[in-house]
C-alpha cells in the first residue's frame, strides 16, 4: 500500500464500512499522488472531512481507502480588500472565520458543527444553514475550485474574481456531489463583510397556517431576515425565530416593524436578551446532529401545511423528536430516535410518496440499516438521472470515487 | 467578409417546416442573413436554415430533424449576446426560441414564475411590478434580450454585485438534449437530490441544451433606494472610493464607474448633463429604509473624503432612471464617438483596478487608439471599449491585438477573460490561457455527460473540439469540424 497509509479501523468507518487503508496527506501534492497511485490499482476511495454529514448517502459498495483531508488545512490566499479566501479543503470553517473575523470578514455559510466542518465536506454534502435565507448555500458563495481528478490530474474551474463567466462551472458541479467525481483540494470563496450587529425576535407559538401568514408579513413589510427558522419538539406547534443582520439602524426598523406587524395581526413577538438569543439558535443547530434517525425534507415553503401531518406521523414514531423548518426556503430537519424501525419506515414512505407527489423530497441524513434497507436513502431518482450517470462515467470511469454513496446508485 | 454560405438540402427544409410551419422556417438568403451574427457584429456567417418553434414538442421535433441530417445547431435568443454565442456555424439550423414568450406560472407566495426562454428579462419585473416583486439580474440589453439568452449567457449587470447573477436566481430548467429527449434540470423546490445540473447549464453557452421552460426566482421589492452620481479628477480617486465604500462594509446594489471618454460618448448619446471629468460613479443602495439613508450617507462621505469633486443626488425616480439609462446605453453610446469599436469584457480583483487601468491607458497609447472604460467597479468587471476606424488601413488588427492584450492583463492579475458576456467564439482562443489541460478535459467531459456528439454550438467556448471518443458510434463530427471556416469580419 501505499507510504504513509495505516490500516483502517472500526473509527474509520464511513456508513458501517470499514476501509482497508486510511491515508491523510499532508499536502495536495501527497494527495494528488495518492490518489493518481491507488488508480492504476483501481482501488475505491472513499473521502472524509470533518465527518459531519457522514450519514448521508449509502453504504460504498466497495471500500478499498479512505483519505482524510483534515492535513489539507492551510489558507492559500486570502485578500481582504476583494473579498476572496481560498483554502485547502480540510480547512474548518471554524478556524477559517478566525481568520476573518480579525478583518471584519466571513464566510455566510453557518452549518452545525463550524469547529468540525470543512470547506470540502461543505462543497460536497451541500451544508447549510439558516442564514441561507440571505446568503445562498455554497452554491452561491463558491467562485473558485481545484479538484484532484480520478486519474490524478489536478483540474481547475472559476477563479478567484467573483464574476467570471469562462468556462463550464466546475465549481457548481462538485457542489452536492458526495466526492463521486473528483476529490475537491482548493475551494476559492467569496465574503462578506461581518454585521454591525445583530437582533432575533422569537414568536413563541405557531401553527403551519400561522408560519405561512408570518411569512407574508415579512414580505409586505420588505423585511430581510437573514433567517426564519421554525422549531418544534413534541407537538405540531413550534417556536419561531428570525434573525436581522446589518448596520444597527436598519436591523433596529426591522425588528420594530416586525413587532408592530406582529401585534397589529394580534400575534406575539418576543425580544430576547443576546444569551437567549444565542442559546436558541445553538438549540436548532443542536437538533440536526442529534437522533438515530436525521431527516432532510423539500418543499415549497407553503406547502408547510399539506406536509405537517406527515411529518407528525413520523414524530409520533420518534423519542425526542425535534423538527427544525427553514419557513422561506422549505428546507426542513426532523430528528429523534425510532421506537420501532418498521413503523418509522413505514411513516417515512408515506411521508416520502406524499412530498415527492408535488415536487418535493425526503432524503436520509442518518438512519440505521434497517431503514435504510426499508426505504433508500434518496428517494425517486431525479429527472436529470440519466445525465448524472454520464456524469459519473466520464469523471470516473472506473467507478472508483465513493462508489454507490450517491442518488441512484452513482 | 463571410464565410462560405452552406446550404441546408430542400428536404431537411421541408420536413422542418412541417413541423414549425412554413411562416417560422426561413431558408432565403435574405431571410437568414438577418440571423447572421449577434451582437458580435464582426463576426459573420450566414446559417443553413432558421426556425423558429413556438413549443417543447417543435424544439424536439427539430433536434430529431438535424440530427438524422447530422446538422449542427446553434440555439438563439434574441441575438444580443457580445461574444459570438449565437454565430452561426456553416450548414447549421438556427434554432430561435424568441417566439416562446408566454410567462406560464407566477407563485408570489413561494418566489418563483415558470417562463418561456423567449420572455424579455425586462418584461418579468415589469409583469411583477405592480405586485411589488422583481427578477434581480438586469444586463444593460434587459429591455431586449431574452431569459434564454440569460441562462445560456449566465447574464450579469450592474445590480449582481449584491444580487448575483442569473445562476443564482435560475432554480430549474427544461431542457431539450441532442437525442431530443425533455429532461428537467433542478425546479421550484430547493435541493433536488444529484449534481447540481441547472448550475452546471446555466452559463454553458447554448452547448449543453436547448431550454424551453425557466423557472426562476422572483424578490420582494427592496424597501428604498438610494442613488448618487459623483465625479472625480480621474479614475485613481473613483477607484479609492470604490475600495473604501466596501472596506466600510457597504454592499452597495450597484457601483458603476465611467472614465472621461465614456462620459463624453454618453453625453452625446443621451443628452445627460454630467460635467467633463476625468471619471463618475453611479452607485445604488438598497434595502430597508433605515439601513439605506445610513448606507447612503456614509457613502457620499466616503466619496468626497476620497476627492470627489461633485455628488449628484436624483431629485425624482425620473431623474435617478435618466441617470441609469446613461450609464446602460453607454455601449451604443460609443458609436457616436468612433466609427467602430471592440467591447472587451475582462474581470480583475478589484484591488487591481488603478494599476490594470494605467496598464490599458499606456497600451492603447502606444497602439496609437483611444479606449473608452465603462465598468461594473464593485466587482472588477471591466469593459474597456476599443475605439477604431475599419477605413484606417491596419487599425482594426491593432485594435483586435489590444483587445487580446487587455485580457492577458486580466489574466495576469488574477482575473478572468470574460465576466459576463461569455467565451462564445469570440475568446475560445484564450481559454487555454486561462485554464490548463486537465482543467478544459474536465470541462469537456461534462459536455460529453451532455452532447455526446457536439451537437449543440459546435466550436464555442473551446478551442478545439473534444471528441467523447469512447462511445463509438456516437460522435460523428459535423460537417463544420471538417471545414472549419466561420466567417471572420
Amino acid at each position: 500500500m501505499f507510504a504513509g497509509a495505516r490500516p483502517g479501523t472500526e473509527a474509520d468507518a464511513v456508513l458501517g464500512a470499514v476501509p482497508s487503508w486510511v491515508y491523510a496527506p499532508r499536502s495536495l501534492d501527497e494527495a494528488r499522488q495518492f490518489v493518481e497511485s491507488t488508480g492504476r490499482e483501481g482501488l475505491a476511495l472513499g473521502f472524509v472531512g470533518g465527518g459531519t454529514a457522514l450519514g448521508l448517502g449509502a453504504p460504498l459498495s466497495r471500500f478499498d481507502a479512505l483519505l482524510r483531508t483534515t492535513g489539507l488545512a492551510r489558507v492559500i490566499e486570502y485578500t481582504p480588500a476583494d473579498m476572496i479566501v481560498t483554502v485547502e479543503a480540510g480547512t474548518t470553517l471554524g478556524a477559517l472565520s478566525e481568520t476573518l473575523r480579525r478583518q471584519g470578514q466571513w464566510l455566510a455559510l453557518d452549518p452545525p458543527a463550524p469547529e468540525r466542518a470543512t470547506a470540502g465536506g461543505v462543497i460536497a454534502a451541500n451544508s447549510f444553514g439558516p442564514r441561507r435565507a440571505r446568503f445562498g448555500s455554497v452554491r452561491d458563495l463558491l467562485i473558485g475550485i481545484s479538484v484532484i481528478r480520478a486519474d490524478g490530474a489536478l483540474a481547475r474551474g472559476g477563479g478567484k474574481v467573483v464574476k467570471n463567466v469562462a468556462g463550464f462551472d466546475i465549481p457548481k458541479l462538485m457542489c452536492g456531489s458526495l466526492g463521486t467525481l473528483a476529490l475537491i483540494a482548493t475551494a476559492t470563496f467569496r465574503l462578506h463583510p461581518l454585521p454591525e450587529m445583530q437582533r432575533s425576535v422569537i414568536v413563541p407559538s405557531c401553527n403551519a397556517g400561522q408560519l405561512r401568514q408570518l411569512l407574508a408579513r415579512v414580505r409586505l413589510g420588505q423585511l430581510e431576515p437573514t433567517s426564519v427558522v421554525a422549531f418544534s419538539t413534541g407537538s405540531a406547534r413550534c417556536e419561531v425565530a428570525l434573525r436581522f443582520e446589518g448596520f444597527a439602524a436598519g436591523v433596529n426598523q426591522q425588528v420594530a416593524r416586525f413587532s408592530e406587524l406582529q401585534q397589529a395581526a394580534g400575534e406575539k413577538c418576543e425580544q430576547p436578551d443576546d444569551g437567549e438569543a444565542q442559546a436558541w439558535w445553538a438549540r436548532q443547530d443542536d437538533a440536526r446532529l442529534r437522533g438515530e434517525l436525521r431527516i432532510k425534507v423539500a418543499a415549497l415553503p407553503s406547502q408547510i401545511e399539506a406536509i405537517q401531518p406527515r411529518l407528525d406521523a413520523v414524530r409520533e414514531q420518534l423519542g425526542e423528536a425535534r423538527f427544525v423548518w427553514y419557513v422561506s426556503l422549505g428546507l426542513g430537519f426532523l430528528s429523534g430516535n425510532p421506537m420501532d424501525p418498521n413503523a418509522v419506515s413505514r411513516a417515512l414512505a408515506e411521508a416520502r410518496s406524499a412530498l415527492e407527489k408535488t415536487g418535493g423530497t425526503l432524503v436520509l441524513e442518518a438512519a440505521s440499516p434497517t431503514i435504510r434497507r426499508s426505504i433508500g436513502e434518496w428517494g425517486a431518482n431525479p429527472d436529470a438521472f440519466p445525465i448524472m450517470q454520464r456524469m459519473k462515467e466520464r469523471f470516473d470511469p472506473q467507478r472508483r470515487l465513493n462508489p454507490g454513496r450517491f442518488v441512484g446508485g452513482i | 467578409m463571410r464565410g462560405a454560405f452552406v446550404p441546408v438540402s430542400p428536404g431537411v427544409i421541408a420536413e422542418l417546416a412541417g413541423v414549425v410551419g412554413a411562416k417560422n422556417c426561413i431558408s432565403d438568403l435574405a431571410g437568414l442573413r438577418t440571423y447572421e451574427c449577434d451582437g458580435l457584429t464582426s463576426f459573420q456567417m450566414t446559417p443553413g436554415a432558421v426556425i423558429l418553434p413556438e413549443s417543447t414538442e417543435q424544439v424536439v421535433e427539430a433536434v430529431r430533424i438535424a440530427r438524422r441530417a447530422n446538422l449542427p445547431i446553434v440555439p438563439r435568443g434574441a441575438g444580443t449576446g457580445l461574444s459570438g454565442g449565437a454565430l452561426p456555424v456553416p450548414g447549421c439550423v438556427v434554432i430561435g426560441l424568441s417566439r416562446m414568450r408566454r410567462i406560464l406560472e407566477v407563485d408570489l407566495e413561494n418566489g418563483w414564475m415558470r417562463v418561456q426562454p423567449g420572455v424579455i428579462n425586462l418584461d418579468i419585473s415589469k409583469q411583477l411590478s405592480p405586485a411589488g416583486y422583481y427578477y434581480a439580474p438586469d444586463p444593460s440589453s434587459q429591455s431586449v434580450c431574452t431569459i434564454g439568452g440569460n441562462v445560456a449567457e449566465n447574464s450579469g449587470g450592474a445590480h449582481c454585485l449584491k444580487y448575483g447573477f442569473t445562476t443564482n436566481h435560475v432554480l430549474g430548467a427544461r431542457i431539450v438534449l441532442a437525442d431530443g429527449t425533455v429532461v428537467d434540470l433542478g425546479g421550484p423546490v430547493l435541493d433536488t437530490p444529484g449534481y447540481d445540473l441547472i448550475g452546471v447549464f446555466v452559463g454553458s453557452e447554448g452547448t449543453l441544451g436547448i431550454v424551453t421552460e425557466v423557472v426562476v426566482r422572483i424578490l420582494r421589492k427592496p424597501e428604498a433606494t438610494r442613488t448618487f452620481f459623483a465625479t472625480y479628477p480621474s479614475t485613481d480617486e473613483a477607484g479609492k472610493t470604490v475600495s473604501e465604500i466596501i472596506a466600510a462594509g457597504i454592499v452597495p446594489a450597484a457601483v458603476e464607474m465611467m472614465d472621461r471618454l465614456a462620459i463624453v460618448a454618453i453625453k452625446a448619446a443621451t443628452g445627460v448633463d454630467w460635467p467633463d471629468v476625468g471619471a463618475a460613479l453611479l452607485m445604488d443602495v438598497d434595502g430597508p429604509l433605515a439601513e439605506v439613508e445610513h448606507t447612503a450617507s456614509r457613502a457620499t462621505a466616503i466619496a468626497s473624503a476620497c476627492g470627489a469633486l461633485d455628488i449628484r443626488r436624483p431629485r425624482d425616480d425620473a431623474e435617478r432612471l435618466l441617470m441609469w439609462k446613461g450609464r446602460k446605453s453607454a455601449f451604443a453610446a460609443v458609436g457616436r464617438i468612433s466609427p467602430n469599436y471592440i467591447v472587451q469584457d475582462g474581470v480583475i480583483p478589484r484591488s487591481e483596478i488603478a494599476k490594470v487601468l494605467r496598464q490599458i491607458s499606456q497600451l492603447a497609447a502606444a497602439a496609437g487608439l483611444r479606449v473608452a472604460n465603462v465598468f461594473h467597479a464593485g466587482d472588477g468587471n471591466l469593459h474597456p471599449l476599443i475605439l477604431y476606424d475599419r477605413n484606417v488601413p491596419g487599425q482594426e488588427e491593432k485594435a483586435e491585438h489590444l483587445g487580446g492584450e487587455i485580457l492577458k492583463i486580466c489574466i495576469q492579475a488574477g482575473g478572468s477573460i470574460t465576466g459576463e458576456h461569455g467565451v462564445g467564439a469570440d475568446k475560445a482562443a484564450y481559454m487555454g490561457e486561462m485554464f490548463s489541460d486537465a482543467d478544459l478535459q474536465a470541462m469537456g467531459q461534462l459536455r460529453c455527460a451532455f452532447d455526446a456528439e457536439n451537437r449543440f454550438n459546435p466550436s464555442k467556448v473551446f478551442p478545439t473540439p473534444r471528441l467523447c471518443g469512447d462511445r463509438p458510434g456516437q460522435y460523428a463530427p459535423t460537417r463544420f469540424e471538417a471545414s472549419d471556416e466561420a466567417g471572420r469580419g
